[in-house]
């Protein structure tokens, strides 16, 4: 309520007005602290972990903060359990900005304080929660127990029974945080706390040395695991029709169709491969449509299930001296089928060549274009926008091509080996 | 009828001041209105951390530890905080009814507290028509719900409303039609006198006394004001998995407070008009056995009255953390096509029982 | 209801598939992705009559983590780590598929204790990822009781792999060629001990929910799923088995050491809600039944074979799929020269079984949507990757 944040402006100038301003804070802040709602809202991992601290075994309603309100208006923390991706980002600034004052965040986990596992090579994930809104109490850990979320929950309630209504929690203003490698960071305030115990611990070291003389330091020594057996895989079992009855099937249909990396195969050679790797073939880009509906509506092959659909680039990386290799396809766009009757898979790829294109908006621009297969399997439909949002891939025909996974305004395709974005930091090792 | 009524000790009391002027009636009116207030308060506070003791018991948990000696400080501190907190305002809300509306159930709650006879000499006002005033005060707490839901110009909570006011307004025939069968057969529509038709022995009791009626009619009332009260397994205005929070979803510290509150406040009152309409109000469970009763008189009768309350609400607690909560046609039809048709029945059975003289066992 | 093709309106993006010829004006409500049912970040943008929904359509990529673009600038092992927080509930059925993968590209074995090991902590977790199912499928319905007892029995596993892996979620157990450390020594004990703790949680659940008239009443004849859609739209697992087809990898095409074990596949006949939920509840003591064969017929000898110093997949591609709680999983890998991948694939199978989602919801209340995305039982980061 505001009326109470003007007290101590009213208050403090009279005669022992300090000290009923002390008591309310006292008062203020002990229901404050121990009466913390957290707001449902988890995205990953992390909030499997946040969910298992408020059931019986660990039970965060001791703390009074097992009632986890889904409207953020009731809520007074956000946990935030869980990677916070770009596309994230807006709703988290949305939802912080809904939560009446005063507001308190944990950030659970490594990928909300720094990014963790995904802090190099991604495109999406951002890197720290803390650059977004402003956090009170980090939790690292991956995920971090249920005990570790009370540890921290408690420390909440520490730094909020400290607080007072003469320096008011109201803060308007979202931090945009230039990035810091939190590593780096934390590594520069453990030295400089080093630094300051370092006279204390001299002494302390000096004492134990001349207290024990005989004390010699524990030397870990590496336990190796016992040797074990280097043994060969035995031959896979296969399941549902045999490769070579498929393959007869497929090439007295098709015979322009052939399998990948192996173009010359026959009966025989088929017969040989490892019978649980699916057949890979590969169908010029013309007969796409005619062979995928062939196989669905072979009786014999029974390949109901639309198992995935995805895509290769294989654009090389420049060669030193700044030439690329042309390449005749650029794109593979691989389409697995299963069958629910034999359960054998049977894989198929087209090869897709590039677009033509102006050099400046190739990164950014559709480069390929197949017919869709929703007609024949409508669960086609989000593996195709997948595949569109991901390489930029055109499939005509589709319903509603829009992207899958990134943002609407998101510029360029991720998973294309030319794909370059601001936030994509390489591994420095 | 008379305001003040030798059934209300305070009354007694502010009357024998002598204060010119019908003074005495404002002061025991405010007297009274803050008793009530108090009794509300403190009581739905209370039944918070009740309930999350018992939904902790359900579901082999501890529930709140930690602020004071088995956290019975824990509501007390979410009150507290719900006070000081920021009051948000949704752009394009109607203001004045969105402050209105959190204030409508509770009042609900304390116009029908206010009639309950607590004790012998404990009740704020005893109107002749103390059970069709039951039946309207009733009323009012839906209205705070609609309009709260309203008000808040959120999809969420318009959904939330109009299903409470769908449920509610249904519901609420069903407890009506369930008092009607106790005025029938009582033949009396003052809320004291419909206790102390009750003396005599616990077989007395209205909840046994029409052979078999009344144990239906208690059980039908159980579930129905289960119904009007909101709670779960019927909280379809406020399912949490489904709408977010419903009609209160937009309210926040204050307002929020209010609706909660209001809950419990409601929930006391529902179960005082059936301690009060079935299990013999204040009057003590007497067996007949003149040692025994002897003893049984002795205690106050506000210490049995809030056992039998406390009984109901633990009761009503069991059913919000056991069920899985019906759908919002299901919960309709429950009413309209079950419910409201075996409560005419009881009516009818209840005036075929009357005019037969069957009432009494 | 009454469907008729769009034809004039304006409509949000992905609503483009019909209108109902009522006279009465329909509305949109945004769910998610902050919403305490939709299991995380899912976001389902719905048209609605009244309460009755006319379409759903679901908005992605609000945990979209770039794992396949990061994973192609790291080795295998690290790609491994990555599959854990995929699918959280099935870590190890993620690193077994993986694993799969690499031990096909470069001829590794198992040992037979080692293909145990892998079948237990399988099995053990399929029961833990259904006992989350059954919580928020209990907690969807209102019975918010469910949710504290599921969670409670899921303990007693998570402790076994807290012992077990060091870890209670994201446990990143196994390796190509076995797991990375052998199991405790009376690790056969300690899985019956929990198996019956978990067999006597099940029967209380039945008598908590199954039996229950309410939860009869809100699941049967509720998100139907034929035989044919569901295997047109690429469903897999209990969606796909509810609706009555017999398709489980174990069964069809057994990894590992299936075919040495007795189990049988539950099958739905309606395809409802009702029909899905019981399948998994089956799925429970099936496992528990496989758990007690493997336990009976323990090995011992080594638990992996040897470790290799680095993962150099040969050119080509490599496949490997098992079933997960939840569907089938795969992981595709296209390899190049170096030890990382050209190209990982993953397929997800909440992703497929999410397609399921608005053919099923139309017509029916928004309590049911609820409840019909919960027999779902979808994980979005193993959606959104």
């Amino acid at each position: 309520m505001g009326l109470i944040q003007k007290l101590p402006a009213v208050v403090d100038p009279l005669p022992g007005g300090r000290h009923l301003v002390d008591a309310v804070d006292t008062i203020v802040n002990w229901a404050r602290a121990n009466s913390l709602w957290p707001l449902t809202f988890g995205t990953s991992c992390c909030a499997i972990e946040m969910m298992a601290s408020s059931m019986p075994r660990y039970d965060i309603s001791r703390f009074g903060s097992e009632v986890f309100r889904a409207t953020p208006r009731q809520a007074d923390l956000i946990i935030l359990a869980g990677t916070i991706v770009d596309k994230m980002v807006e709703v988290l600034k949305t939802l912080y900005e809904q939560l009446p004052g005063p507001k308190y965040v944990i950030a659970m986990g490594s990928c909300t304080i720094s990014g963790g596992p995904f802090i190099y090579d991604n495109y999406s994930v951002v890197k720290g929660a803390d650059r977004i809104i402003p956090v009170d109490v980090y939790i690292p850990g991956c995920p971090p127990r249920p005990e570790a979320l009370f540890h921290g929950l408690l420390l909440l309630q520490e730094k909020i029974k400290k607080e007072s209504l003469r320096r008011p929690w109201v803060d308007t203003t979202l931090h945009t945080a230039p990035f810091v490698n939190p590593f780096t960071r934390a590594a520069l305030e453990w030295e400089t706390q080093e630094k300051e115990r370092e006279p204390a611990a001299a002494e302390a070291r000096a004492k134990f040395a001349a207290e024990n003389p005989d004390f010699k330091p524990f030397k870990a020594e590496r336990v190796l695991p016992p040797p074990m057996p280097d043994l060969p895989r035995p031959a896979g079992k296969g399941a549902g029709l045999p490769h070579g009855e498929l393959f007869d099937l497929v090439r007295a249909a098709f015979p322009s169709v052939v399998l990948h990396k192996n173009e010359g195969a026959d009966r025989a050679s088929v017969d040989a491969l490892p019978s649980d790797a699916p057949l890979d073939f590969v169908v010029p880009p013309g007969e796409y449509l005619a062979f995928a509906r062939f196989l669905r509506d072979e009786p014999r092959l029974a390949l109901d299930l639309f198992f995935d659909l995805t895509a290769v680039d294989w654009e090389q990386p420049p060669a030193p001296n700044g030439a690329t290799t042309p390449l005749a396809h650029r794109f593979h766009l691989v389409v697995q089928l299963l069958s629910t009757v034999h359960g054998h898979l049977v894989f198929f790829r087209v090869p897709l060549a590039e677009n033509e294109v102006p050099d400046d908006s190739r990164k950014t621009a559709v480069l390929a274009e197949v017919p869709s297969l929703v007609p024949l399997w409508p669960g086609a439909n989000f593996k195709e926008r997948e595949a569109y949002d991901m390489f930029g891939i055109r499939f005509s025909g589709h319903p509603d091509l829009r992207r899958l996974l990134n943002p609407e305004t998101f510029e360029g395709f991720p998973l294309r080996k030319d794909f370059t974005h601001p936030a994509m930091v390489k591994r420095p090792y | 009828m008379d305001y003040i009524q030798t059934t209300n000790f305070i009354g007694d009391w502010v009357r024998g001041l002598g204060l010119p002027w019908g003074l005495d009636r404002a002061v025991n009116g405010i007297l009274g209105a803050l008793t009530i207030a108090g009794v509300v308060m403190a009581g739905a506070t209370l039944l918070v951390w009740v309930e999350r003791k018992v939904s902790a018991l359900i579901q082999s948990r501890l529930g709140p530890m930690r602020v004071g000696p088995w956290g019975i400080l824990q509501s007390v501190a979410d009150i507290l905080k719900l006070l000081v907190k920021e009051i948000l305002v949704p752009n394009g809300a109607d203001r004045l009814v969105y402050f209105l509306a959190p204030m409508l159930p509770l009042t609900a709650a304390f116009m029908v507290l206010a009639v309950i006879p607590f004790g012998p000499t404990l009740q704020v006002a005893n109107p002749d028509l103390g059970v069709p005033y039951l039946i309207a005060m009733g009323g009012i707490g839906v209205l705070g719900i609609l309009i709260g839901g309203w008000a808040s110009n959120n999809k969420f909570s318009l959904l939330g409303s109009l299903r409470s006011g769908a449920q509610m307004v249904s519901y609420e025939i069903s407890v009506a039609v369930i008092l009607l069968f106790i005025t029938l057969v009582s033949g009396t529509t003052d809320l004291r006198t419909l206790v102390l038709t009750q003396q005599g022995t616990v077989l007395d009791w209205w909840v046994f006394k029409v052979p078999g009626l009344g144990l239906a009619a208690f059980v039908l009332y159980l579930i129905s004001s289960t119904a009007e009260l909101n709670r779960a397994p019927f909280d379809i205005a406020e399912a949490e998995q489904e709408i977010a929070a419903g009609y209160h979803t937009e309210y926040s510290g204050m307002g929020f407070a209010m609706f909660f509150l209001a809950e419990y406040g409601n929930l006391i009152a529902s179960a005082g008009v059936a301690a009060t309409c079935f299990l013999g109000g204040f009057l003590p469970p007497a067996i007949g056995v003149p040692a025994v009763d002897r003893a049984l008189f002795a205690v106050p009768g506000l210490v049995w009255f809030a056992l039998k309350v406390a009984a109901l609400i633990l009761g009503y607690m069991w059913f919000r953390w056991t069920f899985p909560r019906p759908r919002v046609d299901q919960l309709m039809a429950l009413e309209w096509k079950f419910l409201l048709p075996v409560n005419l029945g009881l009516l009818s059975l209840g005036a075929l029982f009357t005019a037969m003289g069957w009432v009494l066992p | 209801m009454e469907l008729v093709p769009a034809t004039d309106q304006a409509l949000p993006p992905g609503f483009l598939t019909a209108r109902s010829g009522r006279a009465t004006e329909e509305y949109f409500i945004n769910m998610g992705p902050q919403h305490p049912s939709t299991h995380g970040v899912l976001r389902l943008v719905l048209r609605l009559d009244g309460e009755t929904v006319v379409e759903v359509v679901p908005h992605l990529g609000y945990i979209h983590r770039g794992i396949e673009k990061q994973a192609e600038a790291q080795t295998y092992l690290q790609y491994l780590h990555l599959t854990d927080r995929m699918d959280y509930l099935s870590s190890h059925h993620n690193n077994h598929a993986v694993c799969l993968a690499i031990e096909k590209a470069m001829g590794i074995g198992v040992p037979e204790r080692g293909e145990y090991i892998r079948i237990i902590v399988d099995e053990l977790q399929r029961i833990q990822s259904h006992l989350v199912f059954f919580a928020c499928f209990g907690a969807d319905l209102g019975a918010l009781t469910c949710i504290l007892q599921g969670f409670k029995a899921r303990e007693y596993i998570t402790d076994l792999f807290d012992a077990v892996c060091g870890s209670r979620l994201t446990m990143n157990f196994f390796r190509p060629g076995g797991s990375v450390r052998d199991v405790p020594e009376d690790f056969t004990d300690r899985v019956r001990a929990v198996c019956g703790k978990v067999d006597a949680m099940l029967a209380e659940f039945d008598r908590l929910l199954t039996g229950n008239l309410i939860t009869k009443e809100r699941a049967r004849g509720i998100g139907v799923l034929p035989r044919a859609e569901a295997i047109a739209l690429g469903c897999t697992g209990p969606v796909l088995r509810g609706s009555g087809v017999d398709f489980d990898l174990r069964k069809k095409a057994p990894y590992g050491y299936y075919d040495r074990f007795e189990f049988s596949v539950p099958l739905g006949e309606a395809g409802d809600s009702w029909d899905r939920y019981l399948i998994r509840m089956e799925e429970m003591r099936q496992s528990l039944r496989i758990l007690e064969q493997a336990c009976r017929s323990f090995p011992g000898g080594p638990y992996r074979s040897k470790e290799k110093p680095a993962y150099r997949l040969p050119t080509g591609t490599w496949f490997g799929a098992v079933e997960t709680p939840r569907g089938v999983f795969s992981t595709w890998i296209v390899a190049e020269k170096g030890e990382k991948p050209w190209r990982i694939h993953s397929r997800s199978p909440s992703l497929a079984n999410l397609a399921a989602l608005n053919p099923m919801c139309v017509g029916h209340k928004i309590a049911d949507l609820i409840t019909i995305l919960a027999t779902i039982d979808p994980v979005i980061p193993d959606m959104d990757r």
